[in-house]
């Protein structure tokens, strides 16, 4: 994935992944009509919040470099910001959205400010620290604020969290089909957060991203200003990972500290290591990857958990680029033992990039 | 007809309550079908709290088996199916919920406890239009019940709310000075939750009604959850030593690693618990340390001849060790449905509404005594009612149970409620 266009048009690139796109648009607008049990279609769901989130992770750290672990906790902070405001006061979820997905960008861009002068490691070290605090803060959270019949509620929610503060509206409007309304605003959340960051990193700044992950010095030196770029990409991905956590909250009509959880902290990045780091895809396929795998090891009790860690284990080992990177590696290999194969320079430099 | 004698002969041969009522009411029944009625269960079967999934399992196991026994529900036999919440939460527990009324078509779910769920799963219930028991023991189920009934009537508590353990706990340490049995160095309190809500709810409980009791709070320290650091917080203790130490936090675990450490420098404190005590690891890893911690809970197995029956054949089927405190909870409330959906005619399935709100409505109704006590649903909440802090009637509330570890390697002795005492309080052999 290395340029939108060429001065001759659009590129194969490009070409490739509209179809793909195209594709994936088709698929999930026929789903609701294929799939009947609310479960599968209520897992789907969570798979999109996953990749949401884990397409943002990416933005940070896979085409930026910015190894930040605080991905969850701009998630809750959305999620958190958007119950708050539709709890203290009164306002409907639809209009508590974007306000809470602002404030995630404003702590992102807090966090993105103390992490400047950091790199690597550190700024991992930095955000976790961040990320285990706002959850301590929460849960250690015990002052009564405000009494709700004989409950005494935090200003935080505590350890109990925010419930009972409104929902998408589903229920009331499509009765016993609400899933598939939210799994429609959920699933148009995905598509818009995909485009917006398929747009940004074909942009000049995504190229600004990629040059500060590639060699920041040789970057800086070129005039492409660190401080800017790096701020707005925390920015960025801020704003719809905020986002989904607002709709998440919304969906299940709580939220509560156990979001903030390392384990759900490890799978988002498993999903990002597992479909390919640094490709636009990579989350999308990560998640399908593991959540079926999930899916399918259910019956398997406690090995469950282990069968998931060997897949992870397995891909770091023999798909360092992920499930994508190898796909295009497979594809250029059956290319070149096939002469007569009609793929262009263009598309192969689309598989390469990918 | 069925006499009174007759129901009790077939409750304890059968070793359950309401054993002769439903072989009864089969006995009459013309069942259209013999298919089983799968039941579900969403329990956590891994991660922190997987030893008390397993419990609620075997519960409802033992449960399965003798209703199977008495014939079933109207002749149809009850089939077990458990989706493990693994980590809990709002999410996973929905899902897990939702995947058994998909996969199973059960028209009931009955679930031990589930943390972080903000009760979410009373929505799943109202969706599906299918009856759901659970024993989060939380305050926030009436909370929602009472924002609409019509809406969450299939949703049912099995036990009384966690906020009466505030009321109720400060009552017992002020009958234990009243009468003598204790006496307190002063009016001083120390309250230690953990982080997580069923901790929280009965902490803030204690601390706004420590007054009204004679008490003062002279120590609140929330904890991380889970924790077995106590240092900090014994230090503390140490330094402004209160009449009465409250440790809210409830894993057994970490529980028995404050016992350890408190005993290295005691204070003159009588030390009281949440849940924790009543599980097999908390004596297995306090030793003789735990000897004279008291602990209460508002559900678990009693110690009387009426669950004897239940006791031993749980033992004898899970083991010595095996936690029936814990599985008589999903024991009693698979055997209440049962009873309910029986006498509605018939369990329905889900998008029945019809059918399940009769069982829900019968559930309403019925007043049964189970191993843990009287279940009798509270209509503002559709929780069991608290005895003796919220009704004075035994025999239409669940008691809280005040328990005494007196000699770790027996059972806890049952010190309160008087009407279900065992035995008498004794001293902690720390207090001076």
């Amino acid at each position: 994935m290395t340029k939108l266009s060429t001065g001759k048009g659009i590129s194969g690139s490009a070409k490739l992944d509209a179809v793909i796109a195209l594709v994936l648009i088709a698929a999930a607008v026929t789903l609701p009509f294929m799939v009947e049990s609310r479960y599968i279609l209520g897992q789907i769901v969570l798979a999109l919040f996953y990749a949401t989130i884990a397409s943002q992770w990416n933005l940070l750290f896979g085409f930026s470099g910015i190894f930040s672990l605080a991905q969850m906790a701009i998630f809750a902070f959305g999620g958190y910001a958007t119950a708050m405001i539709c709890f203290y006061f009164g306002l409907n979820v639809w209009a508590a959205l974007v306000p809470g997905a602002i404030a995630a960008m404003v702590f992102s861009l807090v966090v993105g400010l103390a992490c400047l002068r950091l790199t690597g490691v550190y700024v991992a070290l930095l955000t976790l620290a961040i990320a285990q605090a706002m959850y301590l803060l929460i849960v250690t959270d015990t002052e009564c604020f405000v009494m709700v019949g004989s409950i005494c509620r935090q200003f935080t929610g505590g350890a109990v969290g925010f419930a009972r503060f409104g929902d998408l509206g589903m229920r009331t409007l499509l009765k016993g089909q609400w899933l598939v309304g939210n799994y429609a605003i959920i699933a148009t959340l995905f598509t818009v957060t995909m485009i917006f960051t398929y747009v940004v990193v074909k942009s000049p700044i995504g190229l600004a991203f990629r040059a500060l992950k590639d060699d920041p010095a040789y970057a800086i030196a070129r005039g492409v200003n660190r401080f800017q770029a790096q701020l707005l990409v925390f920015g960025i991905s801020a704003f719809f990972t905020g986002l989904a956590g607002g709709f998440y909250a919304a969906h299940f009509q709580a939220i509560g500290p156990g979001v903030l959880s390392m384990s759900q902290l490890m799978f988002i990045i498993a999903i990002t290591v597992v479909g390919g780091l640094g490709s636009f895809w990579g989350p999308l396929v990560g998640t399908i990857v593991l959540v079926l795998a999930d899916e399918l090891m259910r019956e398997a009790g406690e090995f469950r958990t282990l069968g998931l860690g060997i897949i992870i284990a397995l891909s770091i080992v023999l798909m360092p680029k992920g499930l994508v990177g190898r796909i295009g590696d497979l594809v250029r290999f059956l290319r070149r033992r096939s002469p007569r194969s009609a793929m262009g320079p263009q598309e192969n430099a689309a598989l390469t990039a990918k | 007809m069925m006499n009174r004698r007759a129901m009790l002969q077939g409750v304890l041969g059968a070793g359950a309550a309401g054993g002769t009522l439903l072989s009864d009411l089969n006995s009459q029944a013309r069942a259209a079908e013999d298919t089983p009625i799968p039941v579900g269960s969403a329990l956590p079967m891994s991660g922190l709290a997987a030893a008390d999934g397993i419990e609620f399992k075997n519960g409802l196991t033992l449960a399965a088996e003798e209703i199977n026994a008495a014939g079933g529900i109207l002749g149809r036999p009850i089939e077990l199916h458990i989706e493990d919440t693994k980590e809990m939460g709002a999410d996973l527990v929905t899902q897990a919920m939702q995947r058994l009324i998909d996969r199973h078509s059960t028209p009931v779910i009955i679930n031990g406890y589930n943390l972080g769920t903000n009760m979410a799963e009373m929505d799943v219930a109202a969706d599906n239009d299918v009856i759901m028991m659970h024993y989060n023991t939380l305050i926030s189920h009436n909370e929602k019940f009472k924002t609409d009934p019509d809406r969450y009537y299939g949703s049912f508590q099995g036990d009384p709310p966690e906020y009466w353990y505030g009321p109720g706990c400060l009552n017992f340490l002020k009958n234990l000075a009243d009468t003598g049995q204790w006496k307190a160095p002063n009016k001083k309190i120390a309250i230690i939750p953990s982080a997580n809500e069923y901790s929280i709810v009965i902490a803030n409980a204690i601390r706004d009604k420590a007054k009204e009791y004679g008490f003062e709070v002279s120590l609140f320290e929330t904890v991380p959850f889970p924790t077995n650091q106590w240092g900090p917080t014994l230090a503390k203790l140490r330094q402004d030593p209160p009449a009465a130490i409250l440790v809210t936090h409830f894993l057994p675990q970490d529980l028995a690693q404050f016992m350890v450490q408190f005993l290295q420098q005691p204070t003159n404190s009588l030390v009281y618990m949440q849940y924790g005590p009543s599980l097999p690891a908390f004596r297995e890893i306090g030793g003789a340390n735990i000897n004279g911690v008291l602990y209460s809970t508002v559900i678990g197995c009693l110690p009387d001849d009426y669950a004897k029956p239940f006791r031993e054949a749980y033992r004898a089927k899970f083991g010595p060790t095996a936690a029936y405190l814990t599985g008589s909870q999903t024991y009693d409330g698979l055997w209440m449905w049962a009873i309910a959906a029986a006498l509605a005619g018939g369990p329905g399935e889900p998008f029945n509404k019809e059918q399940v709100a009769k069982v829900a409505a019968a559930m309403r109704r019925n007043v049964y005594r189970g191993v843990n006590g009287t279940y009798r649903a509270d209509p503002a909440g559709q929780s069991a009612y608290c005895y003796p802090t919220q009704v004075a009637d035994p025999s239409l509330g669940m008691p809280h149970q005040f328990l005494q570890h007196q000699d770790y390697k027996t059972d806890a002795k049952l010190v309160a409620p008087a009407l279900y005492a065992t035995d008498s309080f004794v001293l902690p052999p720390w207090i001076k």
